[in-house]
């Protein structure tokens, strides 16, 4: 234990409970509405959730990672059969079947398929069999992450069915698959994406056309986009301080979306560039040590499965800083670790887990 | 095979390598951007915050107050206790505007003023301001209320200042009313709001009302996403007004008004000195009070629907057919053009022959021989066709616009009237027809199309009485500033000095004078024991002949020697004529003036 902890990456637990606070401190302050009016209990909620979340960092710490890989075929179809089941029994909200409606909580099976395709990919890509410059490997990884991606994206959820995206083409990518089959696929990509265009449901399409001419809509997404846009842009350097962001507080940013999905344009504007560039700093700090586990891992596995990891979170953060600074159309991708939610907290402490525990049986130096 | 496995690992390294400085990379970029709209851009959507959650409201300031010449009060300002709703906080409480009403009503003890248009109205308009549901509460209701609003949230007192009127209806027509101002929600203006704001709709209230109004302030409040109040964020207090000092004496006013209660009809009192107003009558009138605030529709209707109409300030709105009363100017005119010798005589067989037409004379049976100051003080009518028509209308034009008649004396509260002095371009454009002798007859003795107003009499008259000169009327002697004690005087205007030559003038002054002072003068009626006043009555037919309508004037100034009060007054329906009708009012207003006692019963006894 003391050799376990002697090897434990302390930066990225310092890295991992400063943004957890930091998601707790902020879900607090964005259902802020003012004195003398009551708080709403999300960030009750989200202690509960970090702290569980910090519980399943730990303990998957512990897990030996090639065991993880043993199981990761067992985990994928886990993950497919709730991906089918939530398109059975699944709860519709607002026109998307996203979550399975359990006593207590609720859980959203795409988070958890993000996890089982990332091991299921490390796993079939690490096989000494694998060979990543013949094509049919490569086919077969699309595979793997092609049957979630349809059954996330029919739900619908973009967002997280696109992050599927480049978890693939990164894993694919630090495998080894040779640049013109990379390139070849890129370009298949690119010309896929007018015919994704046509499969996009309407308000999908709004939201693009939305980003595409920002004030064709003032009311809908336009309306959020712009809000996010005045919220971060008013914060100036350093914000208006802690439960003062006008816009959150007066109500323009919509409270649907400012502890979750929007939750760094509320620390943006009451923190200013100086507290958002710290969240992004934090972040990077995140990325950097999941990298590291990588490059000093004893096998492609630990560090297929740390790129995967640090390919999600940098996914997840990239879109949502993006659109909330308004440089995307808006997804509905949470901020890792910050954004009020449940499921997505587990299942990034699931990841960075793994992370810790690939970084804890590192090769010795 | 060792060799090619070491570089494949080496190349998963260098890819993790080049994976990791890529996404670093696109952190960098979003830094940058960050620090574009964050730092470099701050001042861009701190304006667009601004505009979406800031609200400027305009408050008015209280208006100044109108008083009379000593100080009394005509138009101030009163506190009127609302019951305000603030839908901020009834939102907090969840509680429907409804509810509240409801549960407002029996402590108040009567239904909101706020109808349920106007409510749904105020919601969707001026959300972040306060719903006035009751306005000025009685005393009762107040002390209710007070007792038992601390236990219902969002409704509390808002204290509001509203016009009142201390004297009701004197001098109404002068000091006018408020009303309402409809500023309207314009995008380009810089208010969003505007807080019940009264403007001038007429009289001084109107005229002055930049100048009674003040410096309007204004409050910038921020409102959330559904426009609902949040907070004050800046206040920039409004001014209040200046007070306005009439020229009007209450006292004056008073005693002319009485005399005009029964009746219909109008009275201007001038300060012969000056042009100072110091009463300005029109009957009937109507009491502002019952217009400010609020007006029910059968109050306006009562005013609307009267044949009287209240609201009409005959002094300089009516246009009336003068009479006899322009007889000292045209005799002025004759004299000062020396086509008039005061001691030639004219025989009055009661009636006049101009060709086959006949003109008559009041007194049907003729007054004999007339000299000028005999026909004034008989207002003889054959003396007058006959100076008329010698002298010519040219003359009688000239003097009666030199004396300030068919323009608007420039006393500046609205609708004044310009009565008409007709000539012969004026009857050619209007009838088409071209001016001829009898014509001169009628205006000889102010008959005809001729038209003036009680207030171009009054000043006609102080003009005789002060020697010629011809004064604006003042109506407002000064201004003072909010706070100030003193008042800035406003300047006497003269608006035209007549050459009269002193005999001309004695032989007019003398003729008035024993027009009221001697026992048979016309005037009689108005004569007052110990006083010495001079005028000129006169008897103005007006409508079909057959009728017989009749306008009563009379003209008079007092006291003789060095006079302070130029009177004109007239009554719509006269029963008899100037004389009878008016001269005993003037007597009664003299006397009040002069603090005499006055004889109801012995009407007509001159002094001595």
């Amino acid at each position: 234990m003391v050799y376990y902890l002697k090897r434990m990456d302390w930066w990225l637990l310092a890295a991992l409970l400063a943004l957890v606070v930091l998601g707790v401190l902020f879900v607090y302050s964005a259902s802020y509405r003012g004195e003398g009016i009551p708080v709403g209990t999300d960030y009750q909620k989200q202690i509960l959730w970090a702290v569980l979340g910090i519980g399943v960092f730990l303990i998957v710490a512990l897990i030996d990672y090639h065991w993880l890989g043993k199981c990761s075929w067992l985990l994928y179809a886990g993950a497919l059969v709730l991906l089918v089941l939530v398109l059975v029994i699944g709860e519709t909200r607002s026109g998307a079947t996203r979550w399975i409606s359990l006593p207590g909580f609720d859980i959203q099976p795409s988070e958890l398929a993000k996890l089982g395709t990332l091991l299921a990919l490390a796993r079939f890509l690490s096989l000494t069999a694998t060979d990543p410059r013949r094509l049919y490997v490569v086919a077969l990884a699309g595979v793997i992450s092609f049957v979630p991606f349809l059954l996330i994206f029919v739900e619908p959820d973009l967002g997280t069915a696109a992050v599927l995206v480049p978890l693939t083409a990164c894993l694919l990518f630090v495998a080894g698959v040779p640049m013109r089959i990379l390139c070849f696929l890129v370009v298949l990509g690119l010309l896929a994406l007018p015919l994704g265009y046509q499969v996009l449901d309407d308000y999908q399409q709004d939201r693009i056309e939305v980003f595409l001419n920002p004030d064709s809509d003032p009311l809908r997404d336009g309306w959020t986009r712009r809000q996010s846009q005045i919220a971060v842009g008013s914060g100036g350097l350093t914000g208006k301080g802690y439960l003062s962001g006008t816009q959150n507080v007066l109500g323009f940013l919509p409270r649907s979306v400012a502890p979750n999905d929007f939750i760094y344009s509320v620390i943006a504007e009451e923190t200013g560039f100086v507290g958002a560039a710290l969240v992004l700093a934090l972040y990077a700090a995140v990325l950097l040590c999941a990298f590291r586990a990588a490059l000093v891992s004893r096998d492609k596995l630990g560090r297929f499965l740390s790129v995967g990891v640090a390919t999600i979170i940098f996914s997840h953060v990239f879109v949502n800083i993006a659109m909330t600074i308004g440089l995307m159309p808006i997804t509905g991708l949470p901020l890792p670790l910050v954004s009020y939610g449940g499921s997505f907290m587990v299942v990034t402490m699931c990841g960075l887990g793994i992370v810790q525990s690939v970084y804890v049986r590192r090769a010795r130096a | 095979m060792r060799g090619s496995r070491r570089e494949k690992v080496a190349s998963d390294v260098v890819r993790a390598r080049v994976l990791l400085g890529l996404m670093l990379l696109a952190f960098g970029v979003l830094a940058v951007s960050l620090y574009n709209v964050q730092v470099s851009s701050t001042s861009k959507y701190e304006t667009a915050l601004d505009r979406q959650s800031m609200r400027r409201i305009r408050m008015p300031g209280m208006r100044g107050q109108i008083l009379d010449r000593n100080g009394g009060v005509f138009a101030d300002n009163r506190p009127s206790y609302n019951v305000a709703i603030f839908l901020e906080e009834l939102r907090l409480v969840d509680i429907k505007i409804s509810e509240t009403l409801e549960t407002l009503r029996p402590i108040v003890g009567y239904p909101a003023s706020a109808g349920e248009e106007e409510v749904v109205d105020h919601v969707h308009k001026l959300k972040p301001l306060p719903l006035m549901a009751w306005r000025d509460l009685d005393e009762a209701a107040l002390a209710r209320f007070a007792e038992q609003c601390s236990m219902i949230p969002g409704a509390d007192i808002q204290v509001e200042a509203v016009r009142e009127y201390p004297q009701g209806a004197l001098a109404s027509h002068v000091i006018g009313y408020v009303g309402r101002s409809n500023m309207v929600h314009d995008v380009r203006r810089p208010f969003h709001y505007y807080a019940d704001e009264m403007v001038g709709k007429s009289g001084i209230e109107k005229q002055f009302d930049g100048v009674l109004r003040g410096r309007a302030g204004g409050r910038l409040m921020q409102v959330d996403v559904e426009g609902f109040h949040r907070e004050d964020i800046a206040v920039d207090p409004p001014e209040p007004g200046s007070d306005v000092q009439l020229a009007i004496d209450i006292k004056i006013q008073e005693y002319v008004e009485e005399e005009l209660q029964d009746t219909v009809g109008s009275a201007v009192i001038v300060d012969p000195r000056n042009g100072d107003i110091l009463a300005m009558a029109s009957a009937p009138s109507f009491d502002p009070n019952m217009i400010v605030p609020y007006i029910t529709t059968e109050s306006w209707n009562s005013i609307i629907e009267n044949p009287d109409h209240p609201l009409l300030n005959r002094a300089i709105q009516g246009s009336y057919t003068p009479g006899s009363i322009v007889k000292p100017i045209v005799a002025l005119a004759g004299l000062e053009n020396g086509k008039l010798d005061p001691e030639y005589i004219v025989h009055c067989p009661g009636h006049f022959m101009l060709g086959s037409q006949k003109f008559g004379c009041w007194l049907t049976y003729g007054h004999g021989d007339m000299d000028l100051s005999g026909a004034i003080q008989n207002s003889c009518n054959v003396y007058f066709f006959t100076a008329g028509l010698s002298m010519g209308r040219e003359y009688i034009v000239h003097m009666s616009h030199a004396v300030g008649l068919g323009r608007r004396t420039g006393i500046g509260i609205g609708g004044e009237r310009a009565g008409l002095v007709p000539d012969a371009a004026w009857k050619r454009e209007r009838y088409g027809e071209s001016w001829w002798d009898g014509d001169t007859c009628n205006l000889s003795i102010g008959q005809g199309p001729i038209t003036v107003t009680p207030l171009q009499m009054a000043l006609m008259t102080a003009a005789i009485a002060n020697g010629g000169t011809l004064y604006r009327p003042r109506l407002v002697q000064g201004v003072r500033a909010p706070g100030g004690e003193m008042f800035q005087e406003l300047p006497v205007t003269v608006e035209n000095r007549l050459a009269w030559s002193q005999s001309s003038l004695d032989v007019i002054r003398k003729a008035m004078f024993k027009t009221v002072m001697s026992p048979r003068g016309t005037g009689r009626n108005a004569a007052v024991p110990g006083v010495e006043i001079a005028g000129k009555t006169g008897t103005a037919e007006f409508g079909p002949k057959a009728l017989g309508k009749k306008r009563g004037w009379m003209i008079a100034f007092a006291p003789f020697d060095e006079p302070r009060y130029a009177v004109a007054m007239v009554l719509d329906h006269a029963a008899t004529g100037g004389g009878a009708d008016v001269g005993p009012r003037l007597r009664r207003i003299f006397g009040k003036i002069f603090q005499v006692e006055v004889s109801e019963s012995a009407p007509g006894v001159g002094h001595g």
